[in-house]
């Protein structure tokens, strides 16, 4: 993997076609300005393994209602 | 209106009680009407989000507060506008839950609640950024964590 240091207003090259800029880096964040051909799909890391969760969300292995029993479990606990 | 559910069989729905998800939720983009429905002994914290257009698709959702009761999801000003509410507090919040075999294996997660906004019918999948809170929580593990606090 490559790692690079980029400071406010710096950018880098992907390929011919594809640039991140570093707008501004406050409180942790880096805000990034990203150009490319719009056949590229530019997607938040995090929601690629949202849509994933949710597909395993979709196709339970067993009844739901089995989590009634794991619900009432922890009522007792409690 | 009559729906077929993937857990109810054919069932009766007020059109009212329809919820509208403009965006869809993350990987079902395409479905943008739900129902939030109970399971009958879930004392209202076992219920799923079912497709209006899709039989066969349901989301099983969890109240996260009744599994961790300071759970305290924040949404940004450009989610709290798509959901017409000034606060966070003002929505209503569910998580959708991984059923897997065994069961305790269950999973929620708490990163991506499903907010309601009771009074319009609007409804939204969200990213949380803060909080600390994961795609994946073991089901399991709020009884252990709440042992271990006692």
């Amino acid at each position: 993997m490559l790692i690079l240091q980029r400071k406010e207003g710096e950018s880098l090259l992907i390929g011919d076609e594809i640039e991140v800029t570093v707008l501004a880096v406050e409180a942790g964040r880096a805000r990034l300005a990203i150009q490319a051909p719009r056949s590229v799909t530019i997607l938040r890391s995090e929601l690629k393994v949202a849509a994933q969760t949710n597909r395993e969300a979709a196709d339970e292995e067993v009844s739901p209602l089995e989590l009634l029993g794991v619900l009432r479990e922890r009522k007792r606990d409690e | 209106m009559r729906l077929s559910t993937k857990y109810f069989g054919e069932i009766d729905c007020p059109e009212e009680e329809k919820l509208c998800f403009s965006e869809g939720l993350f990987g079902f983009e395409e479905e943008k009407e739900f129902f939030l429905l109970p399971f009958e002994g879930g004392e209202g914290s076992l219920l799923c989000f079912q497709s209006a257009a899709t039989p066969q698709l349901a989301f099983v959702a969890m109240n996260p507060f009744s599994l961790m009761p300071d759970y305290a999801p924040v949404l940004t000003p450009g989610e709290l506008k798509a959901m017409e509410v000034e606060r966070s507090e003002e929505l209503c919040f569910y998580a959708l839950c991984v059923v897997r075999n065994p069961v305790g294996e269950s999973t929620v997660n708490l990163r991506c609640p499903v907010a309601v906004n009771d009074r319009t019918g609007r409804a939204m999948q969200v990213i949380l950024g803060e909080g600390g809170y994961h795609m994946h929580h073991l089901l399991s593990d709020f009884g252990r964590k709440e042992e271990a606090t006692c």
